[in-house]
């Protein structure tokens, strides 16, 4: 899974931590999913979206392999 | 009882049985509970009087590390979760395969240390599975937790 994480956040003018605070998270968890370490839940996700006002779709593309398999 | 208002308690036991979790500040209590019972297995060995403290220290490592394992993180979200299960299921392999395979080296050291009968294979003991268990969860999920920093 690819993501925009950390382009949506510079928008914003948020560090990961100001971010992690928003949506109930802690900044490791910013990080991990930045980094493309962590998949979040549909909730974060969810949060995620109505903090950025985007569809989730915007900020997370699934990669090939995981196209293929749908 | 309806089938609904019968699936909705079982729901509410369900959610219940997850809420097994202690606040962080356990996670102190249990590493004091760890350090007396470790000072409390020296000084049972070092004693020229006959206090036993053994059983006490077993209880009191035992109870130590459960108390880490069960406790919260100051943020307890759903990456933590995760690492959390993973290392549940880390060291159930674990010490299933240390079990099996390392038996002998395992328990040649322990008797070493208990100075019991050297070179007497038995198997692990109930203590030393559920220690190694709990250890290697807790030293596996501070692991993965500074992996994700």
């Amino acid at each position: 899974m690819k993501n925009r994480l950390k382009i949506e956040r510079a928008i914003l003018d948020l560090t990961q931590e100001e971010l992690a605070n928003k949506i109930g998270v802690s900044r490791q968890t910013i990080s991990s999913i930045e980094k493309n370490r962590y998949v979040p839940s549909t909730v974060l996700s969810l949060r995620l979206s109505n903090l950025f006002k985007k569809p989730v779709n915007d900020f997370f593309e699934l990669d090939e392999n995981e196209k293929a398999n749908a | 009882m309806n089938v609904k208002s019968f699936m909705e308690r079982e729901r509410k036991s369900l959610e219940k049985m997850k809420r097994y979790q202690l606040s962080n500040k356990f996670k102190k209590i249990g590493i004091g509970i760890i350090i007396i019972s470790v000072v409390a297995f020296i000084v049972n060995k070092l004693s020229i009087e006959n206090i036993d403290l053994k059983l006490t220290s077993k209880y009191g490592i035992l109870i130590g590390l459960l108390l880490i394992s069960i406790s919260k993180e100051k943020i307890e979200d759903e990456l933590i979760k995760s690492l959390r299960m993973q290392s549940y299921t880390f060291a159930f392999i674990a010490g299933v395969i240390i079990t099996l395979f390392t038996n002998p080296i395992f328990n040649y050291i322990a008797n070493l240390i208990s100075e019991k009968q050297q070179g007497n294979f038995e198997g692990v003991g109930d203590w030393e599975i559920l220690w190694i268990l709990l250890s290697i969860q807790v030293f596996y999920f501070e692991f993965l937790k500074r992996m994700n920093k």
